[in-house]
């Protein structure tokens, strides 16, 4: 080859091929960011208007949708309910697995694959599984129908895959640091906090984000383990306002998008640690 | 330290390694207490960092998991548990419902992954391939993957709406008017059409794999395919596909395992009807569980038992298969 190119990238040979490729990749484009864009033009479009005709640009723009989504709506208490659940408990799994990806990683001690088996195991359990013992342990300690009780629970949701990710990161951390550490007089405490915390901060970063937006979105056990309308997190009040208000099309649109606009920033600013976050483990 | 120093102490007892004397390592712990081998340490330090993360598995987790195991030999109403060893389990094999749960699920499981790695892999190829703007496309193709499935469904329902989902409005824009159904609400389809929804939501997984998988590909085999002139469907069939046969099984398993469990989606978009159609063991659980005018917990129980057994034996199976002996994610 003439020119070094890095690789030779021609599938799509000639003008028909690339033609053919970018008519297939604007067409898959828009398959998936079209029904959003269609979603975001109903959320600022009044149902009347959304009724006349649904696929109209909005004109005006009704931003005042979201504000009678977040005050008359409820749509403040199930996304205050949710950034509460989510960030406690994405607080709480992130420290428990990495003191325990870090003690999994770092030191041999006797049962140390056997616990990481048992803890990363559970990760194909189908829900079900937990999800009606859950239901009545939690009735039976007065923590149904309770959003501490909903944290618990997001909490061992989310801890194998936190393990998981954590220690494939911590046990890559080269062992001369820790030597030095020892060396230098650093107890055990501080050797986690001191070294292992600040070098292991992108792969906690990307469990946080990926942590966060999982249990945003969550959506079975929220429904089982919540009755109350003062308590119900975003997805399960979007769905039951839905149940409500099943014709009100741009109410519904506006308080989904309520909803995403949080997800939509982590993405924004954080797309490659998420990409990777949630693909590690499946790449071979 | 040395290899050997840490060999000499493989065998003693954590707690004796920094009292013992006469080890190469001994006179490096500086401070009592402080033990010689960095890679070991008191049961108390582990316990520190371990157990929380036990407790919480074992309180949320393990528990739970064997306590529904054990009621699925009790009829459980309220209060009330009644001991009725296998009659749930022999009530389940002659449940209509359940086996058109299994039908469905596993049709589901079985088929709807090729669909979503098919969908990845070629999305792959054509950012491989050098489109422009490829950055800003494989974020995109990636966004529905964060949606939330409430999120999803609501999207979907209304673009199957029967009056004016832009399938049926894009249909009748074509003058193929006769083709437009309640895709959701015909049996003959709505299982089809929650599949495709789920496809939806999942290729942006598929793509982003298996072009980091591309990506990591050796280049000269490549190279050597476009010196000889090599089509793009023969350079697919007989050097992509091959040589990435390993990411795309573990994918096949991974979106198997999902589709094992699905529920969200299902039980927003059709309750699991109509007539049964889209019913899953998933929501079939939650059916005869919470939502059921029996208050039964024991049945339900055995469903779960025996989806869990099902579910993990087919993992097992899916991976001795396919021999990707690595770990799995999900």
């Amino acid at each position: 080859m003439s020119a070094p190119s890095p690789l030779p990238r021609r599938f799509g040979r000639g003008a028909f091929g690339r033609g053919a490729l970018g008519l297939v990749i604007g067409a898959y484009t828009l398959y998936t960011l079209g029904p959003f864009l269609w979603l975001a033009t109903m959320s600022v479009r009044t149902t009347g208007e959304i009724s006349a005709d649904h696929y109209a640009w909005p004109r005006p723009f009704h931003w005042e949708q979201f504000r009678i989504a977040w005050v008359d709506s409820d749509f403040a208490t199930y996304f205050w309910n949710s950034a509460a659940v989510v960030v406690t408990a994405v607080a709480a799994v992130t420290l428990v697995g990495a003191g325990a990806a870090h003690a999994l990683a770092r030191y041999r001690f006797p049962g140390n694959r056997v616990i990481y088996a048992i803890l990363f195991s559970s990760i194909i359990f189908p829900p079900q599984i937990t999800l009606i013992s859950l239901y009545q342990i939690l009735v039976d300690y007065g923590l149904y129908n309770s959003l501490i009780g909903l944290t618990l629970v997001y909490v061992s949701l989310q801890l194998p895959l936190t393990i998981y990710l954590l220690e494939g990161f911590f046990a890559r951390i080269p062992q001369d640091l820790f030597d030095a550490a020892k060396m230098d007089g650093y107890g055990d405490i501080e050797i986690f906090r001191r070294i292992v915390l600040p070098i292991g901060m992108p792969a906690i970063a990307t469990t946080v984000i990926l942590n966060f937006i999982q249990l945003w979105n969550e959506f079975l056990f929220a429904v089982v383990l919540i009755t109350d309308p003062d308590k119900r997190t975003l997805p399960i009040g979007i769905r039951s306002f839905m149940g409500d208000h099943f014709q009100d099309v741009g109410m519904i649109a506006a308080g989904v998008m309520i909803s995403v606009v949080p997800v939509i920033l982590a993405y924004v600013f954080f797309s490659e640690k998420l990409i990777r976050g949630m693909t590690a483990g499946a790449v071979k | 330290m040395t290899p050997e120093a840490r060999v000499s102490q493989e065998g003693r007892p954590a707690g004796l390694a920094a009292a013992g004397p006469g080890t190469a390592a001994a006179p490096r712990a500086r401070a009592p207490g402080h033990l010689a081998d960095p890679r070991r340490t008191s049961g108390l330090v582990l316990a520190v960092f371990i157990a929380p993360a036990l407790l919480i598995y074992a309180g949320l987790t393990a528990y739970p998991a064997f306590r529904t195991i054990f009621d699925s030999f009790y009829t459980i109403e309220g209060l009330e548990r009644v001991p009725v060893g296998l009659a749930n389990y022999r009530a389940l094999l002659a449940d209509e419902t359940f086996w058109i749960a299994v039908r469905n699920t596993f049709v589901w499981a079985f088929v709807a992954p090729l669909l979503d790695v098919a969908t990845g892999l070629l999305l792959a190829l054509a950012l491989y391939a050098g489109v422009p703007f490829g950055r800003f496309l494989r974020v995109a193709w990636f966004a529905p993957v964060l949606l939330s499935y409430v999120v999803v469904a609501i999207l979907w329902m209304w673009l199957y709406n029967y009056d004016w989902g832009v399938v049926n409005v894009a249909l009748r824009g074509l003058g193929l008017g006769a083709l437009t159904r309640s895709w959701l609400g015909d049996p003959s389809t709505a299982l089809a059409a929650l599949i495709v929804t789920h496809a939806w939501k999942w290729a942006g997984f598929n793509m982003v794999v298996c072009l980091a998988a591309i990506h990591s590909l050796p280049s000269e085999v490549l190279e050597a395919s476009e010196l000889d002139n090599c089509g793009w469907g023969a350079k697919l069939r007989h050097i992509i596909v091959p040589m990435l046969r390993p990411t795309l099984l573990n994918l096949y398993v991974l979106a198997f395992i999902g589709k094992m469990k699905v529920f969200d989606l299902v039980w927003i978009m059709t309750g699991g009807g109509p007539l049964w159609a889209t019913e899953t063991v998933s929501t079939y659980v939650y059916k005869r569980a919470f939502n059921w005018n029996t208050f039964d917990l024991g049945y339900p129980s055995a469903i779960a038992t025996v989806w869990f057994g099902v579910v993990c034996a087919a993992v097992i199976l899916l991976n001795r298969v396919f021999r990707a002996r690595e770990r799995l994610e999900y």
